[in-house]
Formats: C-alpha cells, sequence, structure tokens
C-alpha cells in the first residue's frame, strides 16, 4: 500500500503499513483498555502504535484520530467493550469467534492469557512477568505456545 | 478441582491434540500461574530453568543432572518449593521437589509422580477434556 501523507499536532508524516510494522515490531503492546488495532496478529493501544511510528508525545494526539488513520492504512480496530457485529472478513470473524486462532500469531513465543485474551506475547518467561509487573496486571496462565505435538507433549523422561 | 483440556493451533493450521494442563502458582511469581502437563508416565515435576531464576529460587546444582526430555538432554538441578492449584472457589497449596531444566524447549511445566501426582487423585475424560484434582490430604 502507497504511503499516506497525514498531520497530526500540525506536524507532516508520510506513513504505511511496513512503517508501522516495523515501527512495533520490538515493543510489546501495552495493556488493551478497551480501543486496539490489530498488526501482525497482535492487538497494540492505538496511540502506543501512532507514538511509536511517529515519536510523537501521546499528549499530541487523540485515541480516535490514531484509530482513523491506522484504519485508513488498512489495520483492523475494534473495542473490546463492542458489541460483536459483523467482522469485516472471514479471518476475524474466525479469530473473534476461537481462543485457539487468537494463539495462532504467538506459536513459538510465550504468552500471558486472561479471558482468553492473550495479554503480552514475548520471546521469554521473563519478559513476559517483566510486562505483568510493569503493568500491574494478573493473568490467567502462562505459556509457551507449542509449535507441534512434541513440543506440547511431555515426552516423558525415566 | 476441575480444568478443561488446553486446545491449541497448530502451526500449519488446525489444531494439536487438546492437552490436560493445570495452571500451577509458584511461589515467587504472584502475577500469573504457569500452564503445566499432567504427565503420568514422568517420575518428576520439571520447569523451566528461567522461572527459577524469574522466581528467585535457587535450584541445588550440586545435584544436578544430565538427562533426555522429548528427546532433548537437559541439565535439571532441584529445590523443594511452594505450588498452589485452583478453580472456583477451591484451593490446595502444597510443598515439594521440583526438577527446574535448562533448556526447556517445551510449551508447558509438566507435572509427574514426585511433586505432583502423589499428592492429588486425579481423574481425567479425554472424551469430554476435562481433568480433575483432588488433593490426597
Amino acid at each position: 500500500m502507497a504511503a499516506r501523507a497525514v498531520q497530526i499536532s500540525g506536524q507532516h508524516f508520510d506513513l504505511d503499513t511496513r512503517r508501522i510494522v516495523r515501527a512495533v515490531s520490538r515493543a510489546l503492546p501495552e495493556p488493551v483498555r478497551d480501543h486496539y488495532v490489530v498488526i501482525e496478529g497482535r492487538r497494540y493501544p492505538p496511540k502506543q502504535v501512532i507514538a511509536l511510528a511517529t515519536g510523537l508525545d501521546r499528549a499530541d494526539f487523540t485515541t480516535h484520530q490514531a484509530r482513523r488513520i491506522l484504519r485508513r492504512l488498512g489495520f483492523t480496530a475494534a473495542r473490546r467493550t463492542a458489541i460483536p457485529g459483523p467482522p469485516s472478513t472471514p479471518e476475524t470473524r474466525r479469530s473473534a469467534a476461537d481462543p485457539v486462532e487468537r494463539l495462532r500469531p504467538h506459536i513459538g513465543a510465550w504468552i500471558a492469557v486472561k479471558d482468553d485474551d492473550v495479554l503480552v506475547s514475548a520471546d521469554s518467561p521473563a519478559a513476559v512477568l517483566a510486562w505483568l509487573s510493569q503493568h500491574d496486571q494478573m493473568a490467567d496462565s502462562m505459556f509457551r505456545v507449542p509449535e507441534n505435538e512434541t513440543a506440547a507433549g511431555g515426552a516423558a523422561p525415566a | 478441582m476441575r480444568f478443561p483440556f488446553r486446545h491449541l493451533p497448530a502451526a500449519g493450521g488446525g489444531q494439536l491434540t487438546p492437552r490436560p494442563t493445570v495452571d500451577v502458582w509458584l511461589e515467587g511469581i504472584d502475577a500469573v500461574p504457569l500452564a503445566s502437563l499432567v504427565d503420568t508416565g514422568a517420575l518428576r515435576t520439571r520447569f523451566s530453568r528461567d522461572l527459577a531464576t524469574a522466581a528467585g529460587i535457587e535450584p541445588d546444582d550440586d545435584l544436578a543432572e544430565k538427562f533426555a526430555v522429548g528427546g532433548t538432554l537437559v541439565t535439571g538441578a532441584p529445590a523443594r518449593v511452594l505450588m498452589r492449584i485452583g478453580a472456583g472457589d477451591a484451593s490446595h497449596a502444597w510443598e515439594a521437589p521440583v526438577w527446574f531444566c535448562d533448556p526447556w524447549p517445551f510449551g508447558f511445566q509438566l507435572l509427574g509422580l514426585e511433586g505432583f501426582l502423589q499428592h492429588f487423585r486425579v481423574t481425567l475424560s479425554a472424551y469430554h477434556e476435562w481433568i480433575d484434582c483432588r488433593p490426597e490430604r
């Protein structure tokens, strides 16, 4: 997709999906309170994404602005508290309905889940625990999403 | 205390076989319990060494052993730790040895005879996909 020229807080930016994906690639998503956008299978608060992509302070723009920009770039934007409506694609429809599909983008990663939502996904249990502590969050379960039956199994030793 | 089997995605699409897992709280980690596979074929309870580090648990490296888990050679060292499981209003805590292993390329921690099954009467239905754990004492 071609870059879109956007103006935020009086500053001009050329944003495209690649730039957005690159900007969030090394950031763990912060807790989603209500609004979120889906990037590479992960839910991010819209303001976190725009702040990472532009370097702007989050006080310089609103959640509504951030959502609008990201939607125009083609990212799925939604609300946790929204009454489920008809999703836009079969994939998002399947994803919204099935907790297993919510795990799929995190295969191979350590995750913490709460109420079937993936709160955080990281390379190590230490990173997951640090995120939970940093954001004062409690979760229902932590594990590494296995790649295959062997990684999921016990394969009991003597 | 009854726990549903855990459903997981398969990398190539579809799902892996649902697994009998129990979420275990480990002393020193207060924010989240650890999804752990109940394995009647395992003699010992084995967790990732990274979790001992995160929890501030110091396994006894003088007792470290090398062994194979799932075809992976790991080094494990034991520590006696406090654990707890809970479902609904019920919960049960117990103290037992856990072998903390490195590397640990598995999805779940492993609950074996020593450390878990000796402390619970376990019933499971793979057909209905639940596992029931009742404390022995």
